[in-house]
């Protein structure tokens, strides 16, 4: 163990007075850069694990009518696979990058909230070691990464397998969300003093526009999650066709949240790309505007077209329509990046270093992808191949030929900055012939494989011509690729241990992380180039021909908010999209009357009553702001508490309606209407419930007089949230309570 | 009728939308004469009037709920734009109560706007009843330029800067698409008056039925769909057009004295 704490120490990984507790500082750790780095590690710990699952399915495959795997065994793994290789490697393998390198570029000491960042990092393993530990409880679960209903439910699933999934799912959700919000503030807010917003690098700015994307597509997972775990547990039906519910609805939800998932690890991935290709090229990337503007495009874009994942439901042809003309628009914005990449090698003094060799194979394999994609976003097309193989290696030559390998790009191209030690260049290009002929024979030939015929989601074949030799090509493959990476993992130890050292811009980058020593102090930087440009270093060491000025001609470029009120804001961005789900699904369910409770049971003038009370505490909470802000602090401290009373007498109202309904039969399950009347009210009230504990804290560090020096903007944060809370509540109570009435 | 003869003779005889119109020209080129930009005046023009005269408007009269969103789209998004647009770079576009001219205030014009003829008595009512549907034309241009008064205003200062233009188109297009998401996805009919029998003037309806396949439940699906994604797509460009406003490097010309 004195090997490891030596090990870090000489890697200028530890402090000589945290040696003798290397363990601790590390775990207990707040700092980004460590942050990342345990991130990335768990990021490998879940590839490995991931990436013996898909072995096991190569394996399974390799030949026809194979029985080496049980069917439910191959189920397992495969759903497994799918989620593992999402939730807990591309994710947490790209936000730990982020952590690693943002604050670093935007020249910033640390995150804008670093136990916050903290407590993301350790959702990842919670999520991961609770989605595994089904493997214990009964088996995983064995419906697929997209868990379609009723598979999903439990008259199908009867297991406790997709329990485990759905709460691990919940559970790295809200720690990616975490992760966002922190993201988004810490580039608004800790960015040096000269690094204006269009002076960002574009890895940084991806990551910025990147984490609006997850606010938004993320709490719709959690929705969809939060609701099957209803069904499931609480015997409803949301997704149930027998009870009234509607099993589409559920695609419909896992997919408004699905294809924005594909963009939110496929945007860092060209953030990557888009810093190593310059830099490997010896020019500034080509069309920087355009690079950064389409990733703005491409994230709203996004959002908007996951119908074209439903094209094989049946949602008629209307439908179709709209959805194939919108997808094919994506293929715009993409194409300007993959445009403007070879762009920016034309002409450039190309070093095929490994990072960039990896750079170069993602753009090609990406393109390959991009245009597979685009033949499914044609319906017609769609219908033949979506459920082959052909489809399985396009979503593979996203996730794998694109993502994976731009994130070992990025490990090849920023472990230097890590270590202070070079990556071995000769086991780096082995991995990466390993790497890329393994994936090509894996991948490519599925294309082939898909239009010959053979059907995705099976656990074995028959002997068809041609099947069996491509199946065994692509198993082949798959133990290339696992060369690969085991080579990967001995380069990363021996470089670690003994690799070259790499001084603090091996790679002659120009964005601020290589400003600084390798790896940085703790506090990052002892000093900061001045920043003009989007390549300060270039400017530093050419100073007869800079790059032209960027200038501040907009109030945004150095517009820096506060940020707990810009963290609450981008929280309350990211709680709408939640219940905007749940209040879509209300309408929906009861758009027709059903037999049983329906609104009729609810008493329209009571909850008035009280929700009088709920929506005075917006006014009396603007009251206790205005008074902290002159400095009435008794004052605050009694508007703050009638905040809480009226906010408790909201609850207690509610308490008193459950109570009510409960008495007179109507329980969550009794039909739909009940099931969407709770889940909706009770969601609303959990946040309430949430905000009265946020405010007795409050009131308490008031009465302490922990606000009598000076502004403090915790309360004003408090407030944000609970204007929020009461808003949602104005909907509420209009499309649960009016809209009947009308 | 077939379908060629509709669109011959389906044009509307709409004195009002004919003067308005022609006031619009007289007033413009009084007040600007050559200093406008009378491209986007032409268009702007043109998408109203046709909007107001085209068979368009006859299938939005009692046949087609998706020609009457078509119409709303035209009206709400595309005619104010273009008519902003169209007006001298140097002009100050001043707002009273000063209260409109908040950006909350343009953003709820421009989303309040869709939500509120929507709502299925509205929606009917604009139907069935001339003053209404006079007022919904009338609603609908003068709500569409104060929402896109806060983007394409004249005079830059006048304009809401691009970060916070692309927040406000954005939230725009969430809020119509979530709406568009209602009435695609509802098992109940929104306009209701369109899934009865029209009257049926043009002797078009079988044509339509059964000749362009618009059943009532597809028609109302069009319908949501447009707004879903199309007008959607109107933000976008919006959107974009931010963007590019953003990354311009290129000082702006100083304003032109007149």
């Amino acid at each position: 163990m004195n090997e490891i704490a030596a090990t870090l120490f000489r890697a200028g990984l530890l402090t000589a007075e945290q040696r003798e507790h290397w363990k601790r500082a590390w775990l207990s750790t707040v700092d980004h850069k460590r942050i990342g780095i345990l991130y990335m590690v768990t990021a490998l710990v879940f590839f490995a694990l991931g990436g013996i699952e898909a072995i096991f399915i190569r394996l399974q495959l390799a030949v026809p009518k194979n029985t080496l795997l049980h069917p439910d065994t191959y189920n397992m793994l495969f759903t497994m696979h799918g989620t593992t290789m999402i939730f807990l490697v591309a994710m947490p393998a790209l936000f730990g990058l982020a952590n690693y390198v943002v604050p670093l570029q935007i020249g910033a000491r640390d995150m804008a909230f670093p136990r916050l960042n903290a407590f993301g990092f350790w959702l990842v393993p919670f999520g991961g070691i609770l989605l595994h530990f089904s493997f214990l409880a009964g088996g995983a679960p064995a419906v697929g990464w997209f868990a379609y209903a009723p598979l999903s439910e439990t008259p199908y699933s009867s297991q406790l397998g997709v329990d485990y999934w759905a709460l691990a799912l919940l559970v790295l959700g809200i720690g990616s969300v975490g992760a966002s919000i922190n993201f988004i503030v810490t580039v608004l807010t800790q960015r040096a003093p000269n690094m204006t917003l269009r002076r960002l690098p574009l890895f940084s700015w991806m990551i910025f526009i990147n984490s609006f994307l997850v606010i938004l597509a993320l709490p719709v997972l959690n929705a969809g999650l939060v609701m099957l775990l209803i069904d499931r547990r609480l015997d409803t039906h949301f997704f149930l066709p027998p009870g009234g519910g509607s099993a589409i609805m559920w695609q419909h939800i896992f997919w408004a949240f699905g294809h924005p998932e594909v963009y939110i690890v496929a945007i860092p991935a060209f953030g990557i790309l888009s810093e190593i290709i310059p830099v490997f090229s010896r020019k500034p990337i080509f069309g920087y505007e355009f690079v950064a503007g389409s990733t703005v495009a491409i994230a709203l874009l996004s959002l908007l077209v996951w119908a074209h994942h439903m094209f094989t439901v049946g949602l008629g042809h209307t439908v179709d329509l709209f959805f194939v003309a919108s997808s094919l628009l994506i293929a715009i914005p993409t194409g300007v990046k993959v445009l403007n990449w070879s762009a920016t090698m034309v002409g450039g003094r190309l070093r095929l270093d490994t990072p960039m060799l990896f750079g170069v194979a993602a753009l090609i394999q990406f393109l390959l992808a991009g245009l597979t994609g685009v033949s499914h976003a044609v319906a017609a097309l769609d219908w033949q191949t979506k459920n082959s193989y052909y489809l399985v290696a396009h979503f593979h030559f996203v996730f794998v030929g694109l993502i994976v390998f731009a994130i070992l790009g990025a490990v090849h191209y920023w472990f230097p900055k890590m270590s202070g030690r070079m990556l071995s260049e000769r086991l780096g290009k082995w991995t990466f012939w390993l790497m890329t002929i393994g994936f090509n024979l894996t991948f490519l030939t599925q294309h082939f494989l898909g239009l010959a015929g053979m059907p995705r989601r099976v656990y074995t074949y028959p002997d068809l011509p041609g099947w069996g030799w491509m199946n065994m090509i692509s198993t082949i493959g798959a133990l290339f690729m696992t060369a690969a990476a085991v080579l990967l993992v001995w380069n990363l130890a021996v470089s670690l241990l003994s690799g070259k050292p790499a001084g603090d811009n091996p790679w002659n980058a120009w964005t601020l992380e290589w400003a600084t020593t390798s790896p940085p102090p703790h506090e990052n930087f002892h000093e900061l180039p001045p920043i003009r440009s989007r390549r300060p270093l270039w400017d530093d060491a050419n100073p007869d021909r800079p790059d032209p000025i960027v200038g501040t001609k907009w109030k945004a470029d150095t517009f820096v908010p506060e940020k707990n009120k810009a963290s609450v804001l981008v929280f309350v961005i990211s709680e709408s999209g939640f219940f905007g789900v749940l209040i879509l699904a209300y309408l929906f369910y009861n758009a027709t009357p059903q037999p049983g409770p329906g609104a009729h049971d609810l008493d329209l003038l009571k909850t008035g009553m009280f929700s009088l009370c709920l929506f005075t505490s917006s006014f009396t909470i603007w009251r206790s702001e205005t008074n902290h802000f002159k400095g009435n602090h008794r004052a605050m401290s009694a508007w703050l508490a009638a905040t809480i009373l009226l906010g408790g007498i909201f609850i207690i109202g509610q308490v008193l309606e459950y109570w009510h309904l409960f008495r007179s039969g109507v329980s969550v399950s009794s039909n739909l209407f009940a099931t969407t009347f709770f889940t909706l009210t009770g969601f609303h009230g959990l946040h309430v419930c949430i905000g009265l504990v946020a405010l007795l804290i409050v009131l308490a560090l008031a009465l302490v007089g922990d606000f009598k020096q000076g502004r403090s903007p915790a309360l004003q944060a408090i407030g944000l949230y609970w204007h929020f809370v009461d808003i949602v509540w104005v909907l509420v109570l209009t499309v649960v309570y009016i809209l009947p009435h009308l | 009728m077939t379908t060629t003869q509709f669109l011959v003779s389906g044009w509307t005889w709409n004195a009002a939308g004919l003067i308005v119109g022609a006031t619009s020209m007289v007033a413009y080129f009084a007040a600007f004469r050559t200093r406008g930009r009378i491209g986007y005046f032409a268009a702007a023009l043109s998408v109203f009037l046709l909007t107001l005269l085209s068979p368009l408007n006859a299938l939005a009269d009692g046949y087609l709920f998706s020609a009457h969103m078509l119409q709303h789209i035209l009206l709400l998004l595309v005619a104010p734009a273009l008519l902003l647009l169209s007006l001298p770079r140097s002009l100050s576009v001043v707002v009273r109560p000063r209260l409109l001219g908040h950006p909350l205030a343009g953003w709820i014009a421009g989303v309040g706007a869709m939500w509120f003829w929507h709502a299925p008595t509205f929606c009917n009512a604009a139907v069935v009843s001339r003053p209404v549907h006079a007022l919904q034309t009338a609603s609908l241009l003068v709500l569409g330029s104060l929402f896109w008064r806060q983007i394409l205003a004249p005079r830059e200062d006048e304009r809401l800067s691009p970060p916070s233009a692309v927040l406000y188109l954005f939230s725009a297009c969430v809020t119509c698409s979530v709406l568009g998401i209602i009435i695609t996805f509802s098992p109940i009919a929104v306009c209701s008056i369109y899934t009865m029998q029209p009257k049926d003037p043009f002797g078009i309806l079988h044509t339509i039925r059964a000749g362009w396949g618009f059943t009532a439940d597809r028609d109302q699906q069009i319908g949501g769909l447009l707004m879903w994604v199309p007008m959607c797509l109107i933000y976008l460009s919006a959107i974009f057009a931010q963007i590019a406003r953003w990354f311009d490097e290129t000082p702006s010309p100083a304003p032109v004295k007149i």
